[in-house]
C-alpha cells in the first residue's frame, strides 16, 4: 500500500505548502493584473465617454407612485377612487428666488394669500420633500398660463398627482377614513424608501388599516437629466404595481339609509351579519364630507372638531353606558348561576333598597311592575328585579360572565384604533376611580349604569351572540379577509354553548321577540309591519342623575346635553337571523322613541331588500 | 533580530505601510463622507483601539496563540446564534450584535478566526498526511460558522469566508485525488441543490447575486454609478474632495463597499497603481513570513492570511469596477468599519507574533 498514509513527514507537509502557496500566489496575482487591465480600460481608455455620463449628463432616479387600491362595497360600488390633481410645485432646492417664481406665477393666475402662506408653512414642516406644492386642483387654463412661464425657471414645475376622492361624502367617512399628508408621526413609522414619491398615506379607517394592501409598491426610472435638472431621456424605467382593490361587506344602499335614519342626531348604528360577521353598514353621527378635509392642515381639524366631534368614529370609539340593552345577558348569568329559574316570580316595587341603607334603586315606572318573571321583566324591562338580580349575582360572576361577550376588550375589527371600553371590577374602580368597590356600583351594573361602558361595536357584537345563541363571529369590514379565532375565543364559544342551555338561550330570545311583537313590551309601536319577525331590547342611559326625591322621569324641560341616551339592539329573523342591528342617539330621550324605530326600520330595510333581490 | 523594537513589532516595513494605508483610510473616509469629521474621528478613535490590540496580540507567544484558537472559534459560534436571536436588524438582515453600546458583525471577524482554526486542527497532526476523515472535520469546522452565516442572510459573505477556508485546507496539503473528487462532487452537487433543496426566494437571492440588474433598485445602479465614478476619474484623477460623482451622492455606500471608487474618482489611475503597490509591498512581508516560519501551524496560518488579503483586495475593487456582483466585502485597512478593522489588525498583530519567533 502506500506509504503516504504513516510517515508523511513535516519536512514534506513543509515543501508542499510553499508548493502549493506559490500556485496560489500565482493565480491571485494573474487575477489582480486582469484587474489593473480593467483599470486602464475605465480610466484611461475609456475616460471620455465616463467623462462625458459624469459631467454634461448626471443619471437620477426617479421613484413612480403607485395608483393606489380602489375600495369597492358589497356590490361592486366604488367607496374610494382615485383622480387626477395638478398642482404647482416649487423645488427648493432648483429654484433660485423663491419669492421671483411666485410673483412671476400671480401675474399668470390668481394665488391667495391663505395658500402663500400654506406654501412657507409647509417648507418648514416637510422638510423631507424637496418639492413643495403652491397650488392645487388646477383649471387646464391655469395649467397653459404656469407652462408658459415655466421655461425661464428652474424649479417650478407643474406636476400631475392621484388624488383621492370619496364619492359617498359624509355617509362613508368613518368606515373608509381617509387618507392626508404625511407628517412627522407617520414619518416614523412608514417605510421613508417606499414613500419618496407619495405625499400622502392612510390616516383613519380601511384607509389606515389597510395602508400596505392598497399602497402597492412604487416603481423608478433612471433618466438622464442636464445640469439644470431637466429630465433628457429615459435609460431604464420598472413600472409601478398598483395596490390591490378592497371589496368591503358594507352594502352602499343600506348604508345610506342608515345615514339618513340618523341624520341631524349625534350617535351611531351599526348592522351586522351574525352569521359570517360581515359589517353591512356602520355609521358615526354627525359626519364631514373627507374630500373636503383631506388636504387641509392640522390647524384646520382643530377648527373642525369643534362642530360636536365630526371626526370621531363613535362607531368604534364612542364610550357609552349600555343601559337596558345589557339586561337579557344579566338575566342569562342569573339562570346559569341559579340565582333564578325560568319560572321564579318576584314581586318588583317602585324601588329597590340594600339592606342598612336608605338609598333608593328606582325604577323607571313609577309604580313600579308588581309580580315578574323573567321574561316580563326583560319584556317590560323591569329595573328593580334585575337590581336584585345584581345584587345576588355580585359584581365577580356578573364580570366575568360579560366578558365572554369580549366587553372591556376590542372586538378585533379590521379597523385601527378601536377602543377597549370599561369592563367594572373591583380592581378596576379601585385603580381609577381610587374608591372601593360598593354594593350600590353592583346593583347599577345590573342595568347597564354606572362605570360600565361599552362601544357600539362590542353592542352589536354581543347582540349577534345572542342571536346566534352562543355562536362568536368576529366583526370585519373586508369581504376577503379570513379570521381565525383566538383560544380564547373558542374557549368562550365553548362555554356559553355548553353551560349555557339552549331552552335558557330560547327564553331570552323569545322575551326580546315580545318586547317587539307583544302589546306590552317597550318597543312594540316602534314597528307597524311586523313580518320581519324582529326581537329586540331598548335601553334608556341617564346622563343626569335626578334626586332620589324627585321621581318625576320626564326629562323633556332639560337642557339637549343632559338628555337621556338612546340605545337598541335588535336582531331578525327569529329563527334565522340575517342582521343585527345596534344604535345609539345621544341626547334624545328613550330608548323605544328613537333608537329602537330607527333600528327596526333599518331590519327591515335590509330585510326586504334581500327579499326583493331573491 | 532588530533590538529597539516597539511592542512586538518585529517588521517595521510591514507596520509603516499598516499605519500609511489606515491613516490613509481615514483621510479618504473624509472625502467619502462630504467631509463628515464627525465619522472620521470616529473611525479615527477604532483605529486607535485596533492598533492596541494588534501590539498586546504581538507581544503574545504564538503557541498560545495556537493553543486558544478552538475556544475562539467556539466563541465565534456562540456569537454568531446569539447574532441569530438578538442580533439587531438592518435593511432585513440580521448581521450585528451590540456589546455595550458597540455593534459588531462577526461573520467579518470569521475570515481571519476561520483561517486560524484550520490551522490549528491541520497541524496537530502534521506530519500525516490528510485522510478523508481529517478532510471531513475540516470541512465541518468550515460549514459549521457559514450555515449560522447563509441564514443572517448574508450569502455574498458566506461565500467568502468558505474561500478562506477553502484557502487554508488547499495550503495544508489536501491531495490531489481528493481536490478531484472535491470538484466532482461540488459540479454534481450544484444542479441537485439548485432543483431539489433551495426554495424559490433563495435561488431568488442567488440570482440576483449574479445578476444585479434583476434588482436594479439596489446592485444595478450603485454599479452603474460606481463605474461612472472610476471611469471619470481618468489618468491623474480629479483631485482630492473634487470628485463630483461622490460628492455629490450619486454614488451609494461611499463609506464602506464602493470607497474605491471614490478613491479611483479623485486619484486616477496612478493613484489606484501607487495603492496596488503599497498593497504589494504588504504582501511581500507577509510571505516573507510564511517561508521563514519555525511551526507549521504558523507557516500554514500566515500562508492563508497573505492569500486571503489579495483575496478580499480584488474583490472589493472588481466590486467597484463591475466585474464581480457586489457581495459586500470591506477594502482592507481603508473602509469605513469596525468589524473588518479589527478583524485586520488581529490578523497583522499573529504576524507580528509569528514573526518574533523567527
Amino acid at each position: 500500500m502506500r506509504k503516504s498514509f504513516l510517515d508523511f513527514g513535516r519536512v514534506n507537509a513543509e515543501k508542499l505548502l510553499h508548493n502549493r502557496l506559490n500556485i496560489l500566489i500565482f493565480i491571485l496575482s494573474t487575477l489582480t493584473l486582469l484587474l489593473i487591465g480593467r483599470l486602464y480600460f475605465l480610466q484611461v481608455i475609456s475616460l471620455d465617454h465616463f467623462d462625458t455620463l459624469s459631467e454634461t449628463n448626471r443619471i437620477k432616479y426617479i421613484q413612480t407612485a403607485p395608483r393606489r387600491g380602489i375600495i369597492y362595497d358589497r356590490n361592486n360600488i366604488v367607496l374610494a377612487d382615485n383622480s387626477s390633481l395638478y398642482s404647482i410645485e416649487i423645488n427648493i432646492k432648483e429654484a433660485n428666488n423663491i419669492e421671483k417664481i411666485i410673483n412671476a406665477i400671480k401675474e399668470q393666475i390668481n394665488i391667495s394669500k391663505e395658500e402663500i402662506e400654506n406654501f412657507y408653512k409647509k417648507k418648514s414642516k416637510y422638510s423631507h420633500h424637496n418639492s413643495i406644492v403652491l397650488k392645487s386642483n388646477l383649471t387646464d387654463s391655469e395649467i397653459a398660463k404656469v407652462l408658459s412661464i415655466r421655461y425661464k425657471f428652474d424649479g417650478l414645475d407643474v406636476t400631475a398627482s392621484l388624488m383621492r376622492k370619496y364619492p359617498y361624502e359624509e355617509i362613508t367617512s368613518h368606515v373608509i377614513g381617509n387618507v392626508g399628508y404625511i407628517d412627522k408621526v407617520d414619518l416614523s413609522k412608514i417605510d421613508k424608501k417606499k414613500y419618496k414619491s407619495i405625499k400622502y398615506v392612510g390616516k383613519t379607517g380601511i384607509e389606515k388599516s389597510y395602508e400596505d394592501t392598497l399602497f402597492g409598491s412604487p416603481g423608478y426610472k433612471h433618466v438622464e437629466i442636464n445640469a439644470r435638472g431637466r429630465q433628457i431621456r429615459n435609460i431604464d424605467e420598472k413600472p409601478s404595481v398598483p395596490g390591490k382593490d378592497i371589496h368591503l361587506t358594507i352594502d352602499i344602499d343600506l348604508q345610506k339609509y342608515m345615514y339618513s335614519k340618523l341624520l341631524g342626531y349625534s350617535g351611531s348604528s351599526i348592522a351586522m351579519n351574525p352569521n359570517n360577521g360581515e359589517i353591512l353598514g356602520m355609521v358615526s353621527m354627525p359626519s364631514i364630507n373627507p374630500n373636503d378635509i383631506l388636504w387641509r392642515s392640522y390647524d384646520s381639524y382643530k377648527e373642525i372638531e369643534k362642530l360636536n366631534s365630526p371626526m370621531f368614529n363613535r362607531s368604534i370609539n364612542g364610550l357609552y353606558s349600555p343601559g337596558s340593552t345589557i339586561k337579557p345577558l344579566v338575566a342569562l348569568n342569573a339562570i346559569h348561576e341559579k340565582v333564578v329559574n325560568l319560572e321564579t316570580e318576584i314581586y318588583a316595587g317602585p324601588f329597590f333598597q340594600l339592606p342598612n341603607s336608605s338609598r333608593r334603586f328606582r325604577d323607571w315606572k313609577p309604580e313600579g311592575h308588581g309580580v315578574v318573571n323573567l321574561q316580563k321583566s326583560i319584556v317590560q324591562s323591569c329595573d328593580v328585579y334585575f337590581y336584585m338580580l345584581a345584587d345576588n349575582l355580585g359584581i365577580k360572576k356578573l364580570g366575568s360572565f360579560f366578558e365572554s361577550f369580549s366587553f372591556g376588550e376590542k372586538t378585533g375589527i379590521d379597523m385601527p384604533f378601536e377602543s377597549k371600553g370599561v369592563l367594572p371590577s373591583e380592581e378596576w374602580k379601585l385603580k381609577n376611580i381610587g374608591y372601593k368597590w360598593t354594593d350600590g356600583d353592583t346593583v347599577i351594573t345590573g342595568i347597564g349604569q354606572g362605570y360600565f361602558l361599552t362601544t357600539p361595536l362590542q353592542l352589536v357584537y354581543a347582540a349577534s351572540i345572542l342571536a346566534n345563541e352562543g355562536s362568536i363571529v368576529i366583526p370585519k369590514l373586508n369581504k376577503n379577509l379570513d379570521i381565525k379565532k383566538s383560544k380564547k375565543i373558542i374557549d368562550r364559544e365553548k362555554f356559553l354553548k355548553n353551560e349555557i342551555k339552549k331552552e335558557w338561550w330560547n327564553a331570552i330570545n323569545e322575551a326580546m321577540f315580545k318586547v317587539v311583537n307583544q302589546e306590552n313590551g317597550t318597543a312594540f309601536w316602534t314597528t307597524k309591519n311586523k313580518r320581519n319577525n324582529i326581537s329586540g331590547k331598548t335601553g334608556t342611559v341617564q346622563v343626569y342623575s335626578l334626586s332620589q326625591e324627585n321621581d318625576e322621569r320626564e326629562n323633556e324641560n332639560l337642557p339637549k346635553h343632559l338628555k337621556d341616551h338612546s340605545l337598541y339592539i335588535g336582531f331578525a329573523p327569529k329563527d334565522n337571523p340575517q342582521v343585527v342591528v345596534a344604535t345609539i342617539v345621544e341626547n334624545v330621550g328613550s330608548g323605544s322613541k328613537f333608537a329602537a324605530p330607527f333600528s327596526n326600520e333599518i331590519i327591515d330595510y335590509y330585510l326586504n331588500k334581500i327579499r326583493e333581490r331573491n | 533580530m532588530n533590538s529597539e523594537k516597539f511592542f512586538g513589532i518585529t517588521d517595521n516595513t510591514l507596520f509603516i505601510c499598516i499605519v500609511f494605508l489606515s491613516f490613509f483610510g481615514l483621510v479618504l473616509l473624509y472625502s467619502a463622507t462630504n467631509q463628515n469629521i464627525d465619522v472620521v474621528f470616529r473611525q479615527g478613535s477604532r483605529l486607535i483601539f485596533c492598533f492596541v490590540l494588534m501590539f498586546l496580540i504581538s507581544l503574545v507567544d504564538i503557541n498560545k496563540i495556537k493553543s486558544i484558537s478552538p475556544y475562539v472559534y467556539l466563541l465565534c459560534l456562540l456569537m454568531l446564534i446569539i447574532t441569530l436571536l438578538w442580533g439587531h436588524d438592518v435593511k432585513g438582515a440580521k448581521r450585528w450584535i451590540v456589546f455595550f453600546g458597540f455593534s459588531f458583525q462577526v461573520s467579518e471577524i470569521l475570515k481571519i478566526i476561520l483561517p486560524m482554526t484550520l490551522a490549528w486542527y491541520l497541524s496537530l497532526s502534521e506530519d500525516k498526511e490528510i485522510d478523508l476523515k481529517k478532510l471531513i472535520i475540516s470541512f465541518s469546522i468550515i460549514f459549521a460558522p457559514i450555515l449560522f452565516v447563509i441564514k443572517q442572510p448574508d450569502l455574498g459573505t458566506s461565500l467568502i469566508i468558505l474561500l478562506c477556508g477553502v484557502i487554508t485546507i488547499f495550503l495544508g496539503g489536501i491531495t490531489k485525488k481528493h481536490i478531484i473528487y472535491l470538484l466532482t462532487l461540488f459540479s454534481f452537487a450544484i444542479p441537485i441543490m439548485w432543483k431539489f433543496i433551495l426554495l424559490p426566494y433563495q435561488k431568488q437571492r442567488i440570482m440576483t447575486l449574479f445578476d444585479p440588474n434583476l434588482d436594479p433598485l439596489g446592485s444595478g445602479y450603485h454599479i452603474i454609478q460606481s463605474k461612472i465614478a472610476v471611469g471619470s476619474g481618468g489618468f491623474f484623477g480629479k483631485g482630492f474632495l473634487n470628485g463630483t460623482q461622490s460628492q455629490l451622492e450619486f454614488l451609494p455606500e461611499r463609506g464602506t463597499d464602493f470607497i474605491f471608487a471614490v478613491f479611483a474618482e479623485e486619484f486616477g489611475f496612478i493613484g489606484a497603481l501607487i495603492l496596488f503597490l503599497i498593497y504589494l509591498m504588504i504582501i511581500l512581508r507577509c510571505l516573507h513570513i510564511t517561508y521563514k516560519a519555525k511551526n507549521y501551524f504558523s507557516k500554514i496560518f500566515a500562508g492563508s492570511i497573505s492569500s486571503i488579503l489579495i483575496l478580499l483586495v480584488i474583490t472589493n475593487i472588481a466590486m467597484a469596477v463591475g466585474l464581480l456582483p457586489v457581495v459586500g466585502v470591506t477594502l482592507p485597512l481603508i473602509s469605513l468599519g469596525g468589524s473588518s478593522l479589527l478583524s485586520i489588525f488581529i490578523a497583522f498583530g499573529i504576524m507580528f507574533s509569528i514573526n518574533r519567533r523567527i
